[in-house]
């Protein structure tokens, strides 16, 4: 098992890689002690991938990623996109929180998904704008809720919004946060396909945070597994499965027993 | 739905009670217990109050008060949204409206009276201090609380967009705290209302303007008591149209609409 997945990892060698971090340190100050989080991360994400970052909670993948988005300060390490130090939030790389209420509850749907545009001025016109926002509702199959307010969408639309509202700016890379975390399963498993079809449409990178192996199996090309404490990454396992893939397709049953071996699941015994 | 059965059954119930105290009044007004110059009857206040609509007065006086609270409404609630927007862009100015409300909150505008005469004289000057006393400080601890309130989901998403510090005040935290917004829109509204009948009495007429609370001073001295009441009639009739049709109407169309409260 070990040989088979070094030779797969040599798939990506070649493959152009868009962040790179390098020994991120990221720690929060308590009264009483300090929380060492991160404590020397490496990690390359590769253009065009789907990379799960995984892990129990509490483990620090949420700060983790923001430190890719940008938004937090950072101890120590380098981390750069496309050779560039990331140091604050940008619009090529996206976040789409766990917080259903992320989109403007004062705006419409699609005031919501025009407003990138605006700011960043875009589209020639209003009008135009609008175009480009009805076609990414269109890609999020959100069609016909464009003048709804967030607070009348359900949970799975509201995500679904937040993603058009994120890939109207053709952003390198889509950081999401477990952001089906708090669906029902069935809605969660309409959003991972919808999901990987945006993915295929938009060629679109994807650092996608979750707590659920399985999810992390159907969705990835690469499964980062973090630990408890100051473990970090404990290893990146190469996932290349074929696409479409289902729960139990060949293979599968494989990939998910190793990643649950890697999980400590039982060491709280 | 329901909210329109409830709305219309709130009037129902008010205007069921509002009958009966009229009707109580005038029973009393007609037993002749009270004297006429102390409880007049309901006609006499409505003779009163059409005389003065006729003679153009009331409105005048009306006109004159609505003008000044609204200007110094106005006034009160874009310099508290400027100070509260430079609190949160700076900690030196944040400290500084900090202590500013902490010390003015408390102080009623009409302990503040003496000391505006002595400063800016009794002219509608004076009067516009006071109303924008009475109504910035609980806009800017509203705001502030507001501020603060708002879930920093929207503010990052806001960054991640690529907004400036300008952009992130105006098109993210104002509106998203506009249910505090509103909250201290009322509080103050309510505060300058009575800050400004008080001063008007206090301070009389200019030429033949001094407000309705002038109008309502000068009544006693002619002791015309229907005149007074008619006077205290279009006060509350003020207070029902602004909170029902002004706030209510607001609120309606933003935040319950949106889903924020
Ligand atoms: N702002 C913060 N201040 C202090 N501790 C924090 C903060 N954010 C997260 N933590 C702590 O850091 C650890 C990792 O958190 P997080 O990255 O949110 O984990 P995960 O997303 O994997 O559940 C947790 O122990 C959490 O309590
Ligand atoms: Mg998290």
């Amino acid at each position: 098992m070990g040989n088979d997945l070094k030779d797969e990892e040599d798939n990506f060698r070649d493959r152009a890689v868009t962040i790179r971090l390098r020994s991120v340190s990221k720690y929060y100050q308590s009264s009483q002690a300090t929380l060492r989080v991160l404590d020397n991360i490496d990690l390359d994400i590769y253009q065009g991938e789907i990379l799960a970052i995984l892990g129990p909670s509490g483990c620090g993948k949420t700060t983790l990623l923001r430190q890719i988005a940008g938004f937090d300060h950072r101890e120590s390490g380098s981390l750069l996109m496309d050779g560039q130090e990331i140091v604050k939030p940008e619009v090529k790389r996206i976040m789409i929180f766990q917080d259903f209420n992320q989109l403007f509850p004062w705006k419409t749907v699609i005031q919501n998904v025009v407003y990138p545009l605006q700011v960043n001025s875009i589209g020639e016109s209003d009008a135009a704008n609008n175009e480009i926002a009805l076609q990414y509702l269109k890609l999020v199959e959100l069609s016909g809720f464009e003048d709804s307010y967030p607070h009348q969408l359900s949970g799975g639309m509201k995500q679904k919004a937040a993603m058009a509202r994120a890939l109207t700016l053709k952003p390198k890379v889509l950081l999401m946060d477990e952001p089906f975390g708090s669906l029902d399963a069935l809605t969660r498993i309409s959003l991972q396909n919808l999901l990987l079809k945006v993915w295929r449409e938009t060629g679109v990178t994807i650092v996608f945070v979750t707590h659920d192996i399985q999810e992390a199996v159907i969705l990835s090309d690469r499964i980062a597994v973090m630990g408890r404490g100051t473990v970090g990454i404990k290893k990146v396992i190469p996932n290349l499965l074929d696409r479409p893939r289902v729960v139990g397709v060949a293979g599968y049953a494989e990939i998910y027993g190793y990643v649950y071996s890697l999980m400590d699941i039982n060491s709280e015994r | 739905m329901t909210n329109k059965d409830s709305s219309r059954n709130k009037i129902k119930t008010r205007l069921f009670w509002i009958t009966i105290i009229l009707i109580t009044w005038e029973i009393m007004a007609k037993s002749g217990a009270f004297p006429e110059a102390i409880f007049p009857s309901l006609l006499d206040i409505a003779r009163a109050l059409g005389d003065s609509v006729v003679s153009g007065e009331i409105l005048l006086q009306t006109g004159f008060s609505l003008v000044l609270i609204l200007e110094g409404f106005l006034i009160s609630l874009l310099a508290a949204i400027l100070m509260s927007s430079l609190a949160v862009s700076n900690k030196v100015f944040n400290g500084l409206v900090d202590t500013l409300t902490a010390i003015a909150h408390p102080l009623p505008g009409i302990a503040l009276l003496p000391l505006i005469i002595i400063w800016f004289g009794t002219g509608t000057l004076s009067i516009i201090v006071i109303i924008v006393h009475s109504v910035i400080w609980p806009m800017i601890l509203n705001i502030m609380t507001g501020f603060r309130a708002i879930s920093p989901v929207y503010k990052e998403a806001g960054l991640n967009f690529g907004l400036n510090h300008f952009r992130i005040i105006k098109d993210i935290m104002i509106p998203a705290s506009l249910p505090y917004v509103l909250s201290g829109m009322r509080i103050g509204w309510a505060r300058a209302w009575r800050a400004l009948i008080s001063a008007e009495m206090i301070f009389g007429a200019v030429g033949l303007k001094g407000g309705l609370g002038w109008y309502i001073f000068k009544q006693r001295v002619f002791m015309d008591t229907p005149g007074m009441f008619a006077g205290l009639f279009v006060i509350v009739l003020i207070g029902i149209i602004v909170e029902d049709y002004v706030f209510a109407a607001f609120e309606e169309r933003t935040v319950k609409k949106w889903g924020m409260i």
